[in-house]
């Protein structure tokens, strides 16, 4: 029987890496004794970073108020440490996923949309029935399907097999991958997301977002997968997209409900023409994403 | 543009005069002018004043309430109080999930039990734009030559002008602006500047006069599998909708589905629907 392509990703030397600053700020996170001034001098050991993460900060998607945010200190003061690690993990992972330039650029937009969906999603659907993640599910959204990236790089036409196969029959991605990778991006996801250290509740969305039932973190899971059928659903996807279903039949929903969160005080109709005026907000967010740094690394 | 929005009147709606209508436009057609939509409503009552020679609103209340002429006065009431804004391919993707999904799994679910007839109804076509529009999606689901279907497409209004409009079924080129050029070659017949649906379309659609909210006649409209009820719920109030998407409900066969217009809603209004999401577009199925 051939390898399978996650073991043979398990073998690959060059898999993109997460800068050692990124790795420290989120060890920090989950320390006893964190501090804002132990955040702010770790993110500055790497100025390119800081630079984004001050970008980011300034950005119509955080920004609160007129007042420019000079520092990174000031960042924290005025959207709370979580918010910066948040932004922190974001920037890091975008950066290491967009080193180098794709082969598909339309995919690997379409791939983006989706995720900014989503994460935007998310966020709304926190707010609306007030699950309080405080922007880790914008977070989770936005890196649900890392392991769709790795795929892309390092087994292109494996992965461009699936994509088309899906696109054509209308099939969920994670079916096809399974067919021409035999594997599918939940598991290389899970992997990358373990290799680089990220937070439990990312490794367990990556791994669990088509089955939120099965994950430790179920609540955000759950999220998630409501959140990606809706970008699905709004024209965001990358992948299969016409697939129809019953929200109140999910997993996902069940679990949410199970969970004692209001799904039936959830406005689903509003929220769906709400999510119908998000793609100028996907843009802003990925142009501030992608827009290079001054003097720093390059985000591809 | 509305022509009867220009029309400035030239007698003033007292407040009585205005509750007194408002009121019976209300009981008889489930349509609600509320405050808000005074002035509105005196344009759009203006004509009907000269119509008839009237001083004044209480006279045409009147008139409406205890004439020998009332039944036929309230005909030209509904048309004026109506809106008749449509057209073509209207919400497209709402006409996409039509075909490419609601459609096809209807048809299958009656192949399966050999069933052959499909009841369609597009419940306020105003002047005919949407129930033409499905019957086109209907020639291109099941083709024109196929005779193994039994597809009947009722469209019905309150306006018997709009109605007399959908029965031409001939459009002007204004009207074809929101149709696609391979379907305006292909199902649509040019008559000097002017286009008639062709007759293999129109043969699918029956035209009535139904008011939308005289339950006796609504709870004649029975087993259809799709409804199409685009921008009627806006004109009604939440007791009023509850009611009438009730009824709608009895309408339906189970496994039929519901459409409701863009940006309408059944949230706080019905349970009884499954709400089904499809790419960009939202309906109601009656499990």
């Amino acid at each position: 029987m051939r390898t399978s392509v996650l073991e043979r990703i398990k073998l690959i030397d060059d898999l993109p890496t997460l800068p050692s600053v990124a790795l420290e700020v989120l060890g920090l996170a989950y320390s006893e004794d964190v501090s804002i001034q132990g955040v702010a001098e770790c993110i500055h050991r790497d100025p390119p970073l800081a630079a984004k993460v001050l970008r980011m900060a300034n950005s119509p998607f955080y920004r609160r108020g007129d007042r420019k945010i000079e520092t990174l200190h000031h960042a924290i003061l005025f959207l709370g440490l979580a918010e910066i690690i948040n932004i922190t993990t974001t920037m890091s992972v975008f950066s290491a996923l967009t080193s180098r330039r794709p082969r598909e650029v339309r995919v690997r937009e379409q791939f983006w949309d989706h995720s900014v969906a989503t994460g935007l999603i998310a966020r709304h659907i926190d707010r609306k029935i007030s699950m309080r993640f405080l922007g880790r599910e914008f977070v989770a959204g936005l890196l649900h399907d890392i392991g769709k990236i790795i795929l892309d790089q390092f087994f292109h036409d494996e992965f461009m097999a699936a994509y088309t196969l899906s696109v054509e029959k209308n099939r969920p991605m994670h079916e096809t991958e399974m067919e021409t990778c035999s594997t599918n991006h939940m598991e290389v996801g899970f992997f990358v997301a373990r290799k680089w250290n990220l937070p439990d509740y990312l490794a367990d969305v990556i791994l669990w977002h088509h089955q939120p039932a099965q994950a430790r973190s179920r609540d955000m899971a759950a999220l998630i997968s409501m959140a990606d059928m809706l970008a699905k659903a709004s024209m965001f996807s990358c992948g299969e997209g016409g697939v129809p279903f019953v929200l109140a039949d999910q997993e996902a929903w069940r679990v949410l409900e199970e969970r004692g969160f209001d799904m039936d005080g959830l406005d689903v109709e509003r929220m769906t023409f709400e999510m119908e005026s998000i793609g100028e907000k996907v843009r802003d967010y990925i142009d501030t994403v992608m827009e290079p740094t001054p003097g720093g690394g390059s985000n591809g | 543009m509305d022509d009867r929005a220009r029309v400035t009147p030239s007698v003033t709606m007292t407040d009585e005069a205005f509750v007194l209508l408002r009121d019976f436009i209300y009981e008889q057609s489930g349509i609600y002018f509320s405050n808000t939509r005074k002035d509105q409503l005196a344009n759009r009552l203006a004509m009907r004043l000269r119509a008839n020679n009237l001083g004044d609103f209480e006279k045409y209340y009147y008139l409406l309430k205890y004439d020998p002429r009332a039944s036929r006065e309230l005909r030209a009431l509904f048309d004026s109080v109506t809106t008749n804004e449509t057209s073509f391919f209207r919400s497209p993707p709402q006409i996409q999930a039509f075909q490419a999904s609601v459609l096809p799994e209807i048809l299958e679910r009656k192949a399966r039990v050999n069933e052959n007839t499909v009841r369609l109804w597009s419940a306020g076509c105003s002047t005919g734009e949407e129930p033409y529009t499905m019957g086109i999606v209907v020639r291109q689901v099941i083709g024109c030559t196929d005779s193994r279907w039994d597809v009947k497409i009722v469209a019905s209004d309150i306006s018997e002008k709009a109605l007399r409009s959908a029965q031409a079924a001939t459009y002007n080129e204004y009207s074809l602006r929101t149709v696609p050029p391979d379907i305006k070659r292909d199902f649509f017949v040019g008559e000097q500047g002017l286009y008639r649906v062709r007759d293999d379309v129109r043969s699918l659609v029956e035209i009535m006069y139904l008011n939308l909210n005289d339950e006796s006649r609504v709870r004649l409209m029975r087993r259809f599998d799709v409804i199409f009820c685009r921008n009627v719920l806006i004109y009604l109030d939440d007791q009023a909708r509850r009611r009438f998407v009730g009824q709608l409900y009895d309408c339906l066969d189970h496994g039929g589905y519901l459409f409701i217009g863009h940006s309408e809603s059944l949230h706080n209004i019905s349970r009884a629907f499954k709400l089904v999401h499809f790419p960009a577009a939202l309906a109601y199925k009656k499990e």
